[in-house]
C-alpha cells in the first residue's frame, strides 16, 4: 500500500471521528473552499458549501491532504469565474511562518545540498553553490520548539503591540490558529476592515512592519549641526521607537547591544561611541520634551541606520503578500496539515501564551492528533533527518537507508514530510 | 442626524441633499434641466460658465464664489454637463477646481460644522470641542505642541487617502491609536477635497449609450444647448494649450514608448487627461524619461497639460534631475507607493515574468528600466530573426 493511500485513510478516520469538534468558521456559506488531494499536487478551488454538514461530508468522503477556506466572502463562492463570484469583502489575514525569516536554530535543523555537485551545508541555502557555483539546491527545512516559539512571539507582538493598542481591536475581533506546521495564522474579522482594498491593506502591512516609515517625517532632523531626535510623547511609531531604545539600553548588556548594532550595519568605532554614551543617551530619551541627541561621531546618517535597525526589530515578521491579497485561501481550523499530520489548532490569546505545539499538555489543544505508544517501522529515504523533540522524546538524527521503529505520530510526521517509507 | 440647509447649499455633494431638497434630488436629469432652463436662468448659466472658464485657465479659485440655493443647481448642472461632454480632460479640470474651492471653504468652516459634514458622509470621526494633544515638535528652542479636534477611524482614513500617495500621509507615518488617526483640520479638509474630486468622474459601470440618449434630449433645450456650445467653444480655444503632441523620440531618435511598462503608461495617461500627479509620480516619470534618454524639452512639454503647469519651475526641476541622474524607482518601491499598475493593466510580463534561459527558471521584472530593455531585446530578436543586438 502506498504511503499516500495509508495517510489518506488515517485522515479519513480522523474526519469521521472528530468532525463534530471541527469549528465552523464565521459566515461559512459565503466562503470559497480549496483542497489539495493526496492523488496529485493540484489545488481544487472554487468550492462552496451551503452548510457545515456538506463540508464535513466532503472531508469524510475525500479526506484531502490540505484543506483551505477563503478570507474573502462571496455571494457565489462556488463560481469559478472571479468576476461572477460576487465579492463581498475580505478578512485581514496575517501569516507568520518561520520559513520566511531567519531563526538562529535553522543552522541546527535545516540543511541543503547542491543538486549539481552534492555539496552540503547547514541552515538556509546560499545564493550560489560554494563548490560548483550552480544555483539549484534541495533545502530540507525542519521544525523545533525554538523556531515555533519565535513565530509565537511574533504573533503575540503583533497582537499586543499593534492590533490592540494601535488598531483598537479586541480579542473578539480576531481568531488565532497554529498552522499545523511552521507558524501561526491570525484573521481579523471586522466589517469595516473587510471593505478595504489591496492598496489599503498594503498600508496596514507597512504599519505592522515599519516598512516605508520615514524617520524625517516622524521628527528626526539636523538643525545647526545638531541632531533633534524622536520624542516619547508622540503617538504612533515615534513612541514605539523610543520605548524600544529605552528597553535596549536598560535591559541589554553592552555585549548584547554591540551584537545588535553590528546587525544594524554600524561600524566598530560608532558602536564603541554609542556604548560609551549610552547612559547619557538613555537619560535624554527618558525625559519628556528632550530630543537633542548628542553622541560623538554620530551623524544624521548614523542615526538613521541605528533607528532603521530598531524599526526592523519592532516590526512584525509577517508574510506581506498574504495580507495584501484579497483572494487568498488559508488553512481551515481543525483540519489536518498534509505535511505533518498535525491539526490546525485554533487558540484564544490566553491559550496562545502557554501553547507549545510539539509538546502540548492540554489534550484539547494538542495538534499532534495521531499520538500513540504503538510503534511503526520505517526506512529513511531522505539524505538525513535532524533531531526532533516531540512529546518530550527525542527522535533522530537519522540518515538515508536507516531502518527505525518510532511511535505512530512520529511515523505519520515522517511519512507526511516524505522523508521515510513504511517497511 | 439633521444637518443645516446652509451646509447643503455650501456643499451640495452631501448625502443630505436628498433629504433636505427632495424636490431637486428626486428629479431625473431631463426634468431637472427642463425646469431650470425654462426660466432663463442667467445667473446659473454665468456661474457655470465661470467654473468652466476658470478651470480651462488653470485657476485654482472662483472669484466671487457664492453660497446659496443656486449653488446646488450649479453643482448638479456641472455634473450633468460633464456627463454629456464625456471628456476626461475637462472632467479632471473641473474636478480639480471644484475640489480646491471646496477645500478653501472647508478650511474656513467651523469645527463643529466640519464634524457634521463628516458625519453626513458616514465617516467614523471623533470630535473634541477642546482639542487633544497628541505630540510635540521640538527644534532648538522652538516647541510646537500638536493638537487636534478630530480623530478619524483608520479604515475611513485609508479609503479617503488612497489616491493621495504623499509619504507623510502614509498610515505608518501618522499618529494612530485605538483605531483612530489624529488628524488636523487642514489634513481632514484635504481628504474631503479628494472625496469631492472623485465625485466628478464617470464610474466604470456607467453606460456610454445612455450618455448619447440623454444628450439628444437635453440639447433640445435651447438655453442649455447654448450653454453647452459656449463651454465647448471655450474648450476649443484653450485645449491646444494643453494638448501635447510628443513624438516620443529619445536623443538617438528612436521611439521606444511602446515598450514602456504599465506604471509609466498610467502616469502618461494621467498627464494626457490633465490629472494632477502626486510628488512621487512626478519624480518617477522624470527620472524614468531621463534614464531612457529623452530630451529635456520633450519632458518639459509633456507636463504642459497639467493643471498646475509652470514652465520655469518644471524646467528647473527637469534640468536638476538630468544633472543628478537619479535612478527611477524599482518595482518593489513602486508597489509600496501604490504606483505599480501590473494588475490593472493585466500586463503579462509584469505579472508572470519571463523564462531565463541562462538559469532555466521563471524570473520576475524587478525594475521598469529592465522592462523596457527586455521588450527592446524581444522586438529586436523578432525583427532580426534571433540575432541579439551588439553590446
Amino acid at each position: 500500500m502506498s504511503e499516500n493511500i495509508y495517510l489518506k485513510r488515517l485522515f479519513q478516520a480522523y474526519y469521521k471521528e472528530q468532525n463534530s469538534k471541527i469549528p465552523i468558521v464565521h459566515l461559512h456559506d459565503k466562503r470559497e473552499f480549496g483542497f489539495i488531494p493526496w492523488e496529485k499536487p493540484i489545488m481544487i478551488r472554487h468550492i462552496g458549501f451551503e452548510n457545515s454538514d456538506e463540508f464535513f461530508n466532503y472531508l469524510i468522503k475525500n479526506a484531502p491532504r490540505h484543506v483551505y477556506s477563503s478570507g474573502s466572502l462571496y455571494s457565489q463562492p462556488g463560481n469559478s469565474n472571479i468576476n461572477n463570484k460576487g465579492y463581498l469583502g475580505c478578512d485581514f489575514i496575517i501569516d507568520i511562518d518561520v520559513d520566511h525569516f531567519d531563526t538562529p536554530c535553522k543552522v541546527d535543523h535545516d540543511f541543503w545540498y547542491c543538486k549539481e555537485c552534492g555539496k552540503e551545508g547547514k541552515g538556509l541555502p546560499p545564493k550560489k553553490c560554494p563548490k560548483c557555483k550552480k544555483l539549484k539546491f534541495t533545502h530540507i527545512s525542519w521544525i523545533c520548539e525554538k523556531c515555533l516559539n519565535i513565530a509565537k512571539e511574533e504573533i503575540i507582538k503583533l497582537i499586543n503591540n499593534f492590533l490592540i493598542p494601535d488598531f483598537g481591536y479586541r480579542e473578539k475581533n480576531f481568531s488565532i490558529a497554529f498552522s499545523g506546521h511552521r507558524g501561526y495564522h491570525l484573521k481579523v474579522e471586522d466589517d469595516r476592515m473587510r471593505q478595504l482594498s489591496s492598496e489599503n491593506r498594503r498600508e496596514i502591512v507597512d504599519y505592522l512592519t515599519g516598512h516605508n516609515l520615514s524617520l524625517e517625517i516622524l521628527g528626526l532632523r539636523e538643525y545647526s549641526q545638531n541632531i533633534y531626535g524622536l520624542l516619547k510623547e508622540n503617538v504612533g511609531w515615534e513612541k514605539k521607537i523610543i520605548f524600544k531604545l529605552e528597553d535596549m539600553l536598560t535591559n541589554s548588556t553592552p555585549l548584547e547591544i554591540e551584537h545588535l548594532l553590528i546587525k544594524f550595519g554600524l561600524n566598530k568605532n560608532i558602536i564603541k561611541s554609542f556604548i560609551h554614551s549610552k547612559d547619557d543617551f538613555l537619560e535624554t530619551i527618558s525625559k519628556k520634551e528632550r530630543n537633542l541627541w548628542i553622541i560623538p561621531n554620530f551623524t544624521l546618517t548614523t542615526w538613521k541606520k541605528l533607528l532603521s535597525g530598531i524599526v526592523k526589530e519592532i516590526g512584525a515578521e509577517i508574510d506581506k503578500p498574504v495580507s495584501v491579497d484579497i483572494h487568498r485561501l488559508i488553512r481551515y481550523p481543525g483540519t489536518l496539515h498534509g505535511k505533518t499530520g498535525f491539526k490546525v489548532q485554533e487558540l484564544t490569546l490566553k491559550e496562545l501564551y502557554t501553547f507549545n505545539p510539539l509538546n502540548q499538555s492540554d489534550n484539547l489543544l494538542d495538534p499532534v492528533v495521531f499520538k500513540s505508544k504503538n510503534t511503526q517501522k520505517l526506512e529513511i529515504i531522505e539524505k538525513k533527518i535532524p533531531l526532533i523533540n516531540i512529546k518530550e522524546d527525542n527522535f533522530g538524527p537519522y540518515i538515508q537507508g536507516e531502518r527505525i521503529e518510532v511511535p505512530h505520530h512520529i511515523a505519520v510526521l515522517f511519512l507526511c514530510k516524505g522523508v521515510a517509507k513504511t517497511i | 442626524m439633521s444637518i443645516r440647509h446652509e451646509l447643503v447649499q455650501h456643499y451640495p455633494w452631501l448625502p443630505s441633499l436628498e433629504n433636505l431638497y427632495p424636490d431637486i434630488a428626486s428629479k431625473n436629469p431631463n426634468e431637472f434641466i427642463s425646469d431650470i432652463f425654462s426660466n432663463n436662468p442667467l445667473e446659473i448659466q454665468e456661474r457655470i460658465l465661470a467654473f468652466f472658464k476658470a478651470s480651462f485657465n488653470n485657476l485654482e479659485q472662483i472669484a466671487d464664489y457664492k453660497i446659496d440655493e443656486i449653488n446646488i443647481h450649479v453643482y448638479l448642472i456641472i455634473k450633468i454637463l460633464l456627463y454629456l461632454l464625456d471628456d476626461k480632460s475637462i472632467s479632471n479640470r473641473i474636478a480639480n477646481l471644484y475640489s480646491k474651492v471646496t477645500y478653501s471653504e472647508l478650511i474656513k468652516e467651523d469645527d463643529a460644522y466640519l464634524y457634521d459634514i463628516c458625519k453626513d458622509l458616514n465617516l467614523d470621526i471623533l470630535y473634541y470641542q477642546i482639542p487633544v494633544k497628541y505630540g510635540i515638535i521640538i527644534t532648538k528652542d522652538q516647541q510646537e505642541d500638536l493638537y487636534s479636534n478630530f480623530r478619524i477611524h483608520y479604515t475611513d482614513y485609508l479609503r479617503l487617502a488612497v489616491n493621495l500617495r504623499d509619504e507623510f500621509r502614509k498610515l505608518v507615518n501618522n499618529p494612530l491609536s485605538e483605531g483612530y488617526v489624529f488628524i488636523q483640520k487642514r489634513n481632514l479638509s484635504r481628504l474631503l477635497q479628494e472625496f469631492v474630486r472623485e465625485k466628478f468622474f464617470l464610474k466604470d459601470g456607467d453606460d456610454k449609450s445612455s450618455i448619447e440618449a440623454l444628450k439628444k434630449n437635453l440639447l433640445k433645450i435651447k438655453d442649455f444647448s447654448e450653454l453647452h456650445e459656449r463651454i465647448l467653444a471655450n474648450w476649443e480655444l484653450k485645449k491646444e494649450d494643453f494638448e501635447y503632441s510628443i513624438e516620443f523620440k529619445s536623443l538617438d531618435g528612436s521611439d521606444i514608448s511602446t515598450n514602456f511598462p504599465p506604471c509609466i503608461k498610467e502616469i502618461l495617461s494621467k498627464i494626457q487627461e490633465g490629472q494632477n500627479l502626486i510628488h512621487n509620480e512626478r519624480l518617477f516619470i522624470v527620472w524614468f524619461l531621463i534614464a531612457v534618454n529623452y530630451q529635456v524639452d520633450t519632458i518639459i512639454n509633456l507636463f504642459s497639460s497639467m493643471p498646475d503647469f509652470n514652465r520655469e519651475k518644471t524646467a528647473y526641476q527637469v534640468n536638476y534631475a538630468k544633472k543628478k541622474m537619479y535612478t527611477p524607482y524599482k518595482c518593489s518601491t513602486l508597489k509600496s507607493f501604490n504606483l505599480c499598475m501590473a494588475k490593472q493593466y493585466k500586463d503579462k510580463l509584469c505579472l508572470e515574468g519571463f523564462l531565463s534561459r541562462k538559469l532555466n527558471e521563471q524570473k520576475f521584472i524587478t525594475h521598469p528600466l529592465f522592462y523596457v530593455k527586455f521588450n527592446q531585446y524581444q522586438n529586436f530578436k523578432k525583427s532580426n530573426s534571433g540575432k541579439p543586438p551588439e553590446k
